[in-house]
């Protein structure tokens, strides 16, 4: 049987609170969870706009080096690329004494690194192949128009790709989403960090856990239909015409 | 269509404006040579019409002029300068010294392409002011009044906020022209502007393009319409195989051609 009582007594742990402390007096759990996600999404899609131009790039140097870079990125696990950053990066006595190690050692800061290069290098394979997409009668038409090509880049390519891309983009997020609850493992309390400390304290495994389930779920669906709409807004173009 | 007057024709005998020259231009794509010296002069108010079958190099030519492709010999004046060439380092042709100088004398001859090529996430009227506002510096509600007057010349009500893949091909290249005209431009290119287009849709932008010319404004078209060259053009150049066979006044070229290519171009495409 499922103990809902066990559920309810500690819904409040996921929103921060718990053990007589009030919701959200920590930003353990659904805070933490989303903050992480948010961050990361923010610095990873900042970089992988640069990113997916240098990875179209025609100097093969440069195209190259972006080329490695998302192929690592893309060809690991997330969880093994947390662990080198946070474990693996403490043995290496150079990085212990860099100014780096202020936030090295924090695992809230390895795990946004962690992530953030993540998503960048999916989110740069995502954005180059949409800028790679773009009809070449538009570019055509933009050089005619006297368009310098940072301008055409600016005004032309890069907006009708990020267009282009926000339905692969609206998986990627959802797959970020499900990516944090890795952050448990480097001692984060994010939503599966906080099932995994009820689960110990209690011995029950599966409530807490269906209620970080739960969670993750109800985040997707908010996710999904958040994109829906933006599809709706900036893909109106190539929706059929309605009238 | 009926036939017009060219206000600066050349035929008055006035020494009228050179708005383009173009000289021996010469064109190859390895070892095959495309154009073997073309040249072209536009006077303004001329409409040039250039024919000839497909793989003749009339587009190929046509896309030399604002260095769309790039020709590995000939010279350009455009508005009054000589557009700057020099040699491509990556595969022998030219490209161009000065890419400011560049940018500005495309600004001045505005293309039309056979397939539209607008901006698809844009509507129709950021399609018209994209250009006007962030290449040449037009404020945006002057850049938006003029918008509104080139569709209104093209004909088009309505169709502000709509998306060209919402429309038929008439309209798209309907809006492509007035996104063409809002730049002002000195000339008006025209690459084969009603080739995509359905039968029934040709006659609305034919009408378009008259009624352009009808204005004094300098156009060159490649075109495959045979009475738009005779009627609207007063200037018509034929190529075959990258040279120009015959050239002149439609209403002798195309009625007596001399040439015997001609005369056989013509009796396959006069119906």
């Amino acid at each position: 049987m499922i103990d809902a009582n066990l559920m309810i007594e500690n819904f409040p742990s996921f929103l921060g609170g718990g053990s007589g402390e009030a919701v959200l007096s920590t930003s353990d759990g659904l805070i933490l969870t989303l903050e992480l996600l948010f961050y990361s999404l923010l610095g990873g899609l900042a970089l992988s706009i640069p990113l997916g131009l240098m990875r179209v790039s025609r100097n093969r140097l440069v195209s190259g080096a972006v080329w490695l870079y998302t192929y690592v990125f893309r060809g690991t696990p997330m969880l093994v690329q947390l662990f080198i950053i946070y474990y693996g990066l403490s043995q290496f006595e150079a990085v212990r004494e860099s100014w780096a190690w202020t936030y090295l050692q924090e695992a809230y800061f390895c795990a946004l690194l962690a992530f953030t290069l993540n998503t960048a290098a999916y989110t740069t394979e995502i954005i180059a192949g949409q800028i790679r997409n773009t009809h070449w009668g538009e570019i055509e038409a933009a050089k005619a128009m006297g368009m310098s090509k940072w301008l055409m880049m600016r005004r032309i390519v890069i907006p009708a790709a990020l267009r282009r891309a926000l339905p692969a983009y609206s998986n990627e997020v959802v797959m970020m989403l499900q990516g944090t609850s890795i952050a448990g493992l480097v001692t984060l309390a994010d939503v599966t960090g906080v099932a995994r400390r009820i689960y110990s304290d209690t011995y029950m495994p599966f409530e807490p856990f269906l209620m970080a389930g739960l969670i993750y779920l109800a985040f997707t669906f908010l996710f999904v239909w958040l994109f829906k709409l933006a599809e709706k807004r900036w893909l109106a173009y190539l929706a059929p015409r309605k009238h | 269509m009926k036939p017009i007057e060219h206000p600066n024709a050349t035929s008055t005998g006035l020494d009228s404006q050179v708005k383009l020259h173009v000289a021996d231009i010469h064109k190859s794509y390895g070892s095959h040579e495309v154009l073997k010296g073309v040249s072209l002069t536009a006077h303004a108010g001329d409409v040039i019409s250039i024919i000839g079958s497909s793989g003749s190099g009339k587009s190929t030519f046509l896309r030399c002029i604002n260095l769309l492709e790039q020709p590995n010999s000939g010279k350009i004046f455009a508005a009054g300068e000589e557009l700057q060439l020099v040699p491509d380092s990556r595969h022998g042709a030219l490209k161009a010294g000065d890419a400011k100088q560049l940018a500005r004398l495309r600004t001045k001859l505005a293309m039309v392409f056979q397939h539209f090529n607008l901006w698809a996430h844009m509507t129709v009227l950021e399609n018209i002011i994209e250009a006007p506002v962030h290449v040449l510096g037009v404020p945006k509600d002057e850049a938006i009044a003029r918008a509104r007057k080139y569709l209104e010349k093209v004909g088009l009500k309505n169709v502000e906020d709509k998306y060209p893949s919402h429309m038929s091909g008439g309209q798209q290249q309907r809006v492509a022209i007035a996104r063409a005209l809002a730049m002002e431009p000195e000339v008006m290119l025209f690459d084969e502007p009603t080739s995509a287009l359905d039968p029934e849709l040709v006659g609305e932008v034919l009408r378009v393009m008259q009624d352009l010319a009808r204005e004094g404004r300098t156009m060159v078209v490649v075109t495959h319409e045979m009475g738009f060259a005779r009627e609207v053009s007063n200037h018509v150049i034929f190529l075959h195989q990258g040279r120009i066979e015959e050239q002149g006044n439609p209403k002798e070229v195309l009625v007596k051609p001399k040439s015997e290519r001609l005369a056989q171009f013509l009796s396959g495409s006069l119906k």
